[in-house]
């Protein structure tokens, strides 16, 4: 029973044009941005992909031969899933992180994005998957022949004139590469989703799921009575058979019987390393957070595809009568009932299955041939313009090449096997990668040439007992290969090798293989090191969470070269082509600061040099993406080296912050200890020079002017500082720091040396300098700390320079402190010599005071009839103020009042020559107006000289006539006071002020006084005096308080004239100098 | 109502800790021991007892998953993350 040819044929081709349509609007909705795919249930249904015709038709053919333990290649990829809330969650992440494109990728970049390690992952697993892809062949070829009817193997095409036998299986292989490099090989950007892709495998497994449901139902519901119907029927017609496929055989009677485990274990492993597992897992995810409802819904997706398995394999044994055959009773028992359009459903989900799985796995294999295999070859050409056509070229051969293989093993293994059986072949493979990618995500230790060994071991040991012994069973080789072993040697026998016999095929080999893989993998991780690229990478892998947490890194590559952005970007032009260059590099420059040079800071060179890997390795993989960016490199002359390590201990950035520590420590220690700076300066080089690797050290500090001199000097072979010193050289450095205050350093002076005229700097053999300016956060450079290195370039890393400006700010700090601090004590000192100053005048001025008062007489002369007293106070403490007395005989007494201009001690000095002069006139009988005339005359030079005049009032009163003669130089005039009168008597002369003219003509008069008269010498220190509201104390007061004291002694007059004063201004401290003296006639 | 009880047993269980121990207890469940009690030829309401034991169990540790997975997207919403 049978549909036909033509109809199975365009039934076919209808489907495939539906699954394109999928496809087609799947992608057209990605590039309007409304993705289909994005979503948890479809990432589920992509992941079910896992589900091939091994699961639509072995299965079946498994459970009526071996029973219910065909069960375990599913439960192992449910428990596993229990597994993906951190194992696939962090293998996503990282792969997000590094743009992985597969497997191979993710072990190679793993273990320091080794090439070989990627060609091996990728042999292991072209190898490996090729029985998997026969048995897809197989299945669907056959499940064609049944339904289409066909019974001849090859397909007659007589339309091409010619009789041409062609084998379906070939026919077959050739429209599955096709749609393969449809969906997957359209562009080269591996990393990137393939929507279309997944949205077929998705909607295929939709296919697979309803079509095995619905043979399912139609066999358990339609052709039988339910499940226990089955059961029961089964268990009456054959009870040992429902004994042995209900139960799991522990006996080991069966050769075709696998210990659960054993399945259990490799289908746990397939699930996650199974290439295309890996490919829509984690390469087409598109979102972290669907893996958390994958985790429930693919076990349910497993769960109902796999629940009417036993019920259809019973219910063919009981229609059949036989399991032979079993691999296809989902699709013999409609055809043989007679409902053929349940057949060509069963048909179109076993298509289903076998499509997806096909597509998905050849993609993901080619991609791993591309990058892994062809790549480092082609990056040892020159890269051209052609390149990116001719990587994709590679790619869609390399999908041609995974189906071809399949095909071939097909041809050569094809029905020697049941399905099942071929696909743990399959398994076993995908198992060898399990060591060496649990043990990069979770082990840090393990290493490159450990998961090298572990893998090649496993693989080789693999290789001869489970793909040799298919090869030879289906008679491609000797049968004396597996019956008595190479050579004849028993104990290499690949079934039972070194004698572990009674074993399964499959069980035999797991356990070799994993022995030798797992303790070739510990045994070289332990006995041997990591590389720095490797140890890098385990950062990466391992702590991938934390490092999100603490976002802190340290550089520890350099580029010896420094490249231009531009380059960079002509790199990634020649293999991903210009417009997406452009983008990857935009991309990075995004928040950055590049100027218009194209340059980046020298510490943000290798971040762009990730950056370009990383976007390379989305095409090429890690390992090509490395290899490339090396060569690179390498042509244009420059390379990743080590940054020197500062502190010459581990190099790892937490220590680095501890030494770092120290370093600062020792910097403040120096600085508090002393407040001399020379002391500072000079110990801090030492430090620099001790704790690092410098050479020569030396600071310079800017000068008043705005030069900068040489103040410390430290380290070996120094030579005398002048202009032709090396160090002069870098000048123009020094200007630059200034301006900018900011660190510039040179991390190879022979590469500086083409802009810079470095040729003394070079002939002292310094390799690399950097010079920081010394200065307060935000504040101009007092000056420069430079630093030399003859040993090492590079030295000078972010962390490096960012240590030494802190330095620098501490001693700037210091720096500032000191002066400020030299700038006070000198203040302070002035201030003191003031002082002093100040004193020793006061202490002159005292004295002259004293001395002037001395000159004052110290008591008036006794004179019958009157009473006669003086006094002075003075402003200032010598004044110009000065009176006398002279007793000429016992009837007369000259008195004179007299007021120097100014305070000053000249005044003072000219009083006391008055004084003199004076004092030589006393014998002489001259009259008032004569004697100022002589005085005058004397003075008047001296007067000049000094700029300074005389005032004076010059009386002779003889006490026997009553008579008062005076004479006036312009003084103030004294003021007579009568008993009984209300007014006073104003005494008034023409005569000018001493020291104006040298000959002046004096008037004299004369008035005569009376009893009770009260006459009053002042200066003009009395009248003038004025209070708070700007009064003068004026005549009048003086006349009125003369009148209400005139009954008191002379003295006491005098002194209530000064409380009057005192009252009046409000203040005890005269304004001007006051003279008064006072006659009284009694 | 059910839901939320459920969801508030499994806090209680201090989710991360459990979780690895329903993984282990899982494989174990499918090892020797475990699997040799339900190894008999026998018909339990007209099912065979392995099947039964291994559909049951296969349902059972779904079930676990996804109530797991409810209480941690819950708790991921109420800003407590437990994630590796």
């Amino acid at each position: 029973m049978n549909t036909g040819i033509v109809y199975a044929a365009s039934i076919s081709a209808l489907y495939t044009a539906l699954i394109f349509l999928i496809a087609w609007y799947a992608h057209y909705r990605k590039e309007t941005g409304r993705s289909i795919v994005s979503n948890p249930v479809v990432y589920s249904l992509s992941i079910a992909v896992y589900c091939t015709s091994w699961t639509f038709y072995g299965s079946v053919g498994k459970a009526s031969t071996t029973g219910i333990d065909f069960l375990m290649i599913y439960l192992g990829p449910s428990l596993a899933a229990f597994t993906w809330l951190f194992l696939l969650r962090r293998i996503i992440k990282i792969s997000k992180d590094n743009n992985i494109t597969s497997i191979a990728d993710f072990i190679s970049l793993r273990y320091g994005k080794s090439l070989w390690l990627g060609a091996l992952v990728t042999i292991i697993a072209i190898l490996g998957i090729m029985p998997y892809i026969a048995l897809q062949i197989k299945a669907v070829s056959h499940s064609f022949y049944m339904v289409s009817g066909m019974r001849a193997e090859n397909i007659q095409l007589t339309t091409l004139g010619s009789d041409v036998k062609l084998p379906a299986g070939l026919i077959l292989a050739i429209i599955l590469s096709i749609f393969s490099i449809i969906f997957g090989a359209r562009r080269l950007q591996s990393s990137e989703r393939h929507e279309g892709l997944i949205a077929a495998v998705a909607f295929e497994s939709l296919i697979k799921l309803v079509s095995l449901i619905g043979v399912g139902i139609f066999v358990t519901y339609y052709l039988f009575d339910g499940f226990t119907d089955i059961f029961a029927r089964f268990k009456a017609m054959d009870p040992a058979a429902f004994n042995r496929l209900f139960t799991f055989d522990a006996s080991g009677s069966n050769p075709e019987y696998i210990p659960t485990f054993t399945m259990l274990f490799l289908s746990m492993g397939a699930i996650m390393l199974l290439p295309r597992q890996f490919h829509v897992m984690v390469i087409e995810n598109s979102d972290e957070r669907h893996v958390s409802t994958a985790m429930w819904l693919f076990p349910v997706y497993l769960f109902l595809i796999n629940i009417f398995v036993m019920p259809i394999a019973l219910g063919g044994i009981l229609t059949t009568g036989s399991n032979n055959g079993a691999d296809f009773f989902v699709l013999s028992l409609p055809l043989v009932t007679g409902h053929n359009e349940v057949a060509l459903l069963a048909f179109l989900g076993g298509l289903s299955a076998a499509a997806g799985m096909v597509m998905v796995e050849s993609v993901a294999i080619s991609t791993m041939l591309l990058n892994h295999i062809f790549m480092p070859v082609i990056v040892r050409f020159t890269p051209r313009i052609w390149f990116p056509l001719l990587l994709i070229n590679l790619k869609r051969f390399g999908i041609f090449l995974v189906v071809m293989l399949g095909f071939f093993y097909n041809q050569a293994v094809g029905d020697t096997y049941m399905l099942v059986n071929m696909g743990l072949i399959s398994f076993s493979a995908a198992a060898q990668f399990l060591p060496a990618m649990l043990g990069g995500l979770y082990w840090r230790r393990g290493n490159k040439s450990g998961a090298i060994g572990g893998i090649l071991s496993g693989f080789v040991i693999w290789f001869y007992t489970l793909l040799l012994p298919s090869f030879s069973k289906s008679g491609w080789l000797p049968t004396e290969l597996l019956t008595e072993g190479p050579f004849g040697v028993e104990l290499l026998k690949p079934t039972a090798l070194f004698g572990l016999s009674g074993m399964d095929l499959w069980s035999q080999s797991l356990f070799w293989s994993m022995l030798f893989n797992i303790s070739t993998y510990i045994i070289c991780s332990i006995m041997l090191q990591q590389t720095d690229k490797e140890r890098e990478q385990v950062a990466k892998f391992i702590a991938i969470f934390e490092r999100t947490r603490s976002q802190r890194h340290t550089e520890e590559k350099r580029l010896s070269k420094p490249v231009t952005t531009s380059q960079f970007v002509a790199l990634m032009t020649k293999f991903i082509g210009g417009a997406e260059a452009q983008n990857a590099f935009n991309q990075y420059a995004g928040n950055r600061e590049i100027n218009q040079e194209g340059t980046i800071s020298e510490f943000d060179l290798p971040n762009l040099k990730r950056h370009v890997e990383k976007t390379l390795a989305g095409s090429v993989g890690a390992a090509a993406a490395g290899a490339i960016v090396d060569s690179f490199l390498s042509d244009m002359g420059s390379r990743m080296e080590s940054v020197y390590d500062i502190y010459s201990t581990v190099r790892t950035s937490l220590d680095q912050s501890r030494e770092s520590l120290f370093v600062r420590l020792k910097a403040s220690e120096i600085i508090n200890r002393t407040l001399d700076l020379q002391i500072i300066m000079d110990d801090l080089l030492v430090l620099l020079l001790t704790e690092f690797k410098l050479e020569i050290a030396i600071i310079q500090l800017k000068n008043e002017d705005g030069s900068y001199s040489v103040t410390s000097y430290q380290g070996a072979n120094r030579k005398p500082i002048n202009e032709n010193h090396w160090y002069s050289e870098c000048e123009p450095y020094f200007d630059m720091v200034y301006h900018d205050s900011e660190a510039h350093f040179t991390n190879d002076a022979r590469l500086a040396s083409s802009s810079l005229p470095l040729d003394l700097t070079l002939a002292e053999d310094i390799i690399s300098f950097a010079h920081i300016p010394i200065s307060r956060e935000g504040e101009q450079a007092i000056g420069i700390l430079s630093v030399y290195s003859k040993s090492i370039a590079g030295l000078f890393t972010k962390e490096f320079i960012t240590l030494l400006t802190s330095l620098s700010g501490q001693l700037a700090q210091a720096i500032t402190i000191v002066r400020e601090m030299h700038e006070k004590d000198l203040e302070r000192d002035q201030k003191e010599q003031a002082l002093l100053q100040n004193a020793r005048v006061l202490r002159d001025m005292e004295i002259a005071q004293q001395i002037q008062v001395s000159l004052l007489p110290d008591c008036a002369p006794d004179l019958f009839g009157i009473d006669l007293a003086g006094k002075c106070v003075s402003a200032a403490h010598v004044g110009g103020d000065y009176y006398d007395f002279f007793k000429r005989n016992e009837n007369t007494v000259d008195v004179l009042i007299a007021d120097v201009s100014g305070h000053s001690v000249g005044a003072a000095l000219i009083m006391s020559e008055v004084r003199t002069l004076l004092r030589a006139q006393v014998n002489s009988a001259h009259s008032a107006s004569a004697i100022l005339n002589i005085l005058n005359s004397q003075l008047h030079d001296d007067l000049t000289r000094a700029e300074l005049f005389i005032t004076m009032f010059y009386a002779k009163y003889n006490s026997a006539s009553g008579r008062l003669s005076y004479s006036n130089a312009g003084h103030n005039h004294p003021i007579i006071h009568r008993t009984g009168s209300n007014t006073c008597i104003e005494l008034d002369t023409e005569g000018l002020i001493l020291g104006v003219k040298t000959s002046v003509v004096f008037e004299e008069r004369s008035i005569e006084l009376v009893s009770g008269d009260v006459l009053l010498f002042y200066t003009d220190g009395l009248t003038e005096s004025f209070n708070a509201s700007g009064e003068m104390f004026g005549n009048s007061r003086v006349c009125a308080q003369l009148g209400t004291v005139a009954h008191l002694s002379a003295e006491e007059i005098i002194d209530s004239i000064y409380d009057a004063v005192i009252d009046f201004t409000g203040s005890k401290k005269f304004q001007d100098d006051i003279s008064l003296v006072l006659l009284k006639i009694l | 109502m059910t839901k939320r009880l459920l969801a508030r047993i499994i806090h209680r269980l201090q989710l991360r800790e459990s979780w690895i121990i329903f993984f282990i207890l899982g494989i174990i469940m499918m090892t020797f021991p475990f699997m040799n009690i339900f190894n008999k030829p026998v018909m339990l309401f007209g099912f065979p007892l392995m099947f039964l034991y291994l559909t049951i169990g296969w349902a059972f540790s779904i079930f676990i998953i996804y109530i797991f997975m409810r209480s941690f997207s819950s708790l991921n919403q109420n800003g407590d993350e437990n994630k590796d």
